[in-house]
């Protein structure tokens, strides 16, 4: 359900992002105009390099070489500093990666509170905090594994508990089910769709086109330029997922009184 | 910024703890460096106190006057402490002694006339033994014990002789020698006292009297053709509070004495320490500055490591600027982890330092121990945080400057 609101989250106008020089110089972004308004839960598909991920680091403000023009809440991103930037990323933005990107040797509770250390939030704040937010994920009782201890679903899950730790408007998610199987992809969907439901913004790279059921618009890219752009009503209700996830959970039950 | 700062040092910590040879192996360099300089100082610094200390113990009220125009000059004293025992001839002539003993609250005058003569009796002498011709006063001034027999003195012939207890054991094969026959030059002495152990051999006398047989002035005077060749005059004022006016009367009659040509030195108090205290700050300088070789290497170990560290950790880097972290968070958290291990390893280096400095005293049973004092312990915090700032800055920055994205792609 998007949101109106007067300033859009996102807005870029002639957006290009160039590799290479001369010769050999090719467009990874190639003059892209975008706006995501408050709310959206927007599905980017499309062929492998097309610059879906290109797209999302920029917006994600990990990648700042770029040519035109990027609003992020009304904000032009070129004048921001570095530190400011740094400072929206943990404040704004969630990550979610396909890869998890777990730091393997901190506990699941130290990377889900990872966030909130360059927030200047104290230790036991901070694991306060993380652990409420486990609990929502129902891994309160992995709290203290290591992330190769867990289940390649319940690493996801402790993803995106990382990245909704900060509570930031924007949630980005690179192929976040590119590692699971079906099973496994259905409950992290879920939570994603849970999460927009709750008012976040959330743009998700994938290449599954069963996955855009859950979104509101679907944007497809070719080429480094965006190909259709279509919006659904979305029916978030997935009994079956919902079934899914309640076997799930009695799987994961079992698993940890191994 | 505080609660990351204690971030950063629990996570060094966990880091460090994580690959724990790997770190120990690279405190250890930075231990051997900070040990060694440690073990330098302590034991430079006892061995210069030593002579300071013999000179408070004396009462303070003393005053030597040494041939020569400028003791203070490190590399001087390094060269003048041999020559005044065999080449330098003297300044110092008998006349002084006498004009000395003429200056107002002087009570006790001592000069110190030091030969290198064969020394035997049933067995002959080590090398270093030295023949020392003095006056009685020598007792006075230096407080030296007899063991049995008595000292020098005025109703004795000058015949006789006072030896040193270990010089007694070397040449008699006995402690206690009295009555018996020392030839020194070829000239035969009678020894009537043993002085007690004094177990300094390094003091202000430049003579180690356990090695020493004493003789009176004029039998030394003999022994040397019948010239006087004064390597030193100690002089024992009335009391501490008259030192200076001594020491004023002092200088005044002997520019007469030598035509106001100032070949000579009138030392009190710290000053006399001082030559020998500043060669062993020299010695103490140059080792270090060999010892610092070792820090350096150390420190080549940390930015090697460290280096490792920040390569092993791009993906790390990478998640955690996606998730917040500015440079400066980055490299705040890997310059803590280079500053961990070298605080770590200066405060074990530190410890053993002192460890291997009280063995090398017991060991070697040197005279004196190893100082403990807040300076060594600050030069060792300083080189600890100096190397791991200097060794860790270059790995940190290079930790900061990766580019996120990039560091996020290593190792799909």
């Amino acid at each position: 359900m998007p949101n109106i609101s007067t300033t859009p989250v996102i807005r870029l106008r002639g957006l290009k992002k160039r590799f290479g020089i001369g010769d050999a110089e090719n467009y990874a972004i190639n003059d892209i105009n975008l706006t995501i308004d408050k709310g959206e839960f927007v599905a980017i598909m499309g062929p492998s390099g097309c610059g879906k991920t290109t797209l999302l680091n920029i917006l994600g403000l990990l990648d700042r070489s770029v040519d035109g023009e990027y609003e992020l809440n009304g904000q032009s991103v070129d004048t921001i500093s570095k530190r400011k930037q740094a400072r929206i990323r943990s404040r704004e933005i969630g990550f979610v990666f396909q890869s998890f990107n777990l730091i393997p040797r901190l506990t699941v509770i130290e990377n889900v509170a990872l966030p909130l250390i360059y927030n200047g939030i104290g230790k036991i704040k901070r694991l306060q905090i993380a652990s409420d937010i486990l609990k929502n994920f129902h891994l309160n009782e992995r709290e203290y594994y290591m992330p190769h201890q867990l289940s390649g679903g319940q690493t996801q899950r402790v993803a995106i508990a990382r990245a909704l730790v900060n509570e930031p408007s924007i949630i980005l998610a690179d192929e976040p089910t590119g590692n699971l199987d079906s099973r496994a992809s259905h409950v992290i969907m879920q939570e994603l769709a849970d999460l927009h439901k709750r008012g976040n913004t959330i743009i998700m790279v994938t290449h599954n086109p069963r996955l855009t059921t859950y979104a509101g618009r679907v944007i497809t890219m070719i080429d480094g330029q965006i190909d259709t752009d279509t919006r659904i009503r979305a029916t978030v209700k997935h009994p079956k997922t919902r079934q899914i996830k309640k076997r799930s959970k009695s799987h994961d039950k079992k698993r940890g009184k191994k | 910024m505080r609660l990351l700062l204690i971030n950063h040092i629990q996570n060094a910590y966990q880091s460090l703890r994580g690959s724990r040879i790997r770190s120990a192996l690279t405190m250890l360099g930075v231990t051997i460096g900070v040990a060694s300089v440690t073990a330098i100082l302590s034991l430079s610094g006892g061995a210069s106190q030593l002579v300071g200390k013999q000179i408070d113990d004396l009462g303070g009220n003393l005053a030597i006057v040494r041939p020569g125009s400028n003791n203070n000059d490190p590399i001087a004293s390094i060269t003048q402490t041999q020559s005044y025992h065999d080449f330098a001839t003297s300044s110092l002539s008998e006349s002084d002694m006498t004009y000395i003993k003429k200056v107002p609250h002087v009570s006790a005058v001592a000069p110190l006339m030091i030969l290198s003569s064969n020394i035997k009796a049933d067995s002959v002498a080590p090398k270093e033994s030295r023949v020392v011709a003095t006056t009685p006063d020598l007792a006075k001034i230096s407080d030296l014990q007899l063991r049995v027999g008595q000292f020098l003195d005025n109703k004795l012939k000058n015949d006789t002789v006072v030896v040193g207890y270990q010089l007694a054991i070397n040449t008699f094969g006995s402690d206690a020698p009295l009555g018996r026959l020392l030839t020194i030059h070829g000239q035969q002495f009678t020894v009537v006292g043993v002085i007690k152990i004094t177990n300094t051999p390094i003091n202000y006398n430049s003579v180690d009297f356990d090695n020493a047989a004493i003789i009176s002035f004029e039998a030394g005077k003999k022994l040397n053709k019948n010239t006087p060749q004064i390597q030193q005059i100690n002089i024992k004022a009335d009391s501490i509070e008259n030192l200076e006016s001594t020491i004023k009367g002092i200088k005044s009659s002997l520019a007469t004495s030598h035509n106001g040509e100032s070949d000579y030195t009138v030392l009190s108090g710290d000053q006399i320490s001082q030559p020998s205290s500043q060669l062993f700050y020299t010695i103490a300088g140059v080792s270090t500055a060999i010892a610092a070789i070792s820090l350096v290497v150390g420190g080549i170990g940390i930015m090697n490591i460290m280096l490792v560290t920040v390569a092993e950790r791009t993906r790390e880097i990478g998640i955690r600027k996606a998730l917040g972290a500015d440079n400066f968070d980055i490299s705040w958290q890997f310059l803590i982890e280079s500053l961990g291990i070298s605080i770590t390893g200066g405060f074990f280096g530190y410890i053993i330092g002192y460890v291997f400095a009280f063995i090398i005293s017991k060991f070697m049973s040197l005279t004196f121990y190893p100082v403990i004092n807040w300076q060594i312990a600050l030069i060792a915090t300083v080189i600890s945080i100096v190397m791991g700032t200097i060794f860790g800055l270059y790995p940190a920055i290079r930790a900061a400057r990766k580019d996120p994205i990039e560091s996020l792609q290593q190792y799909n």
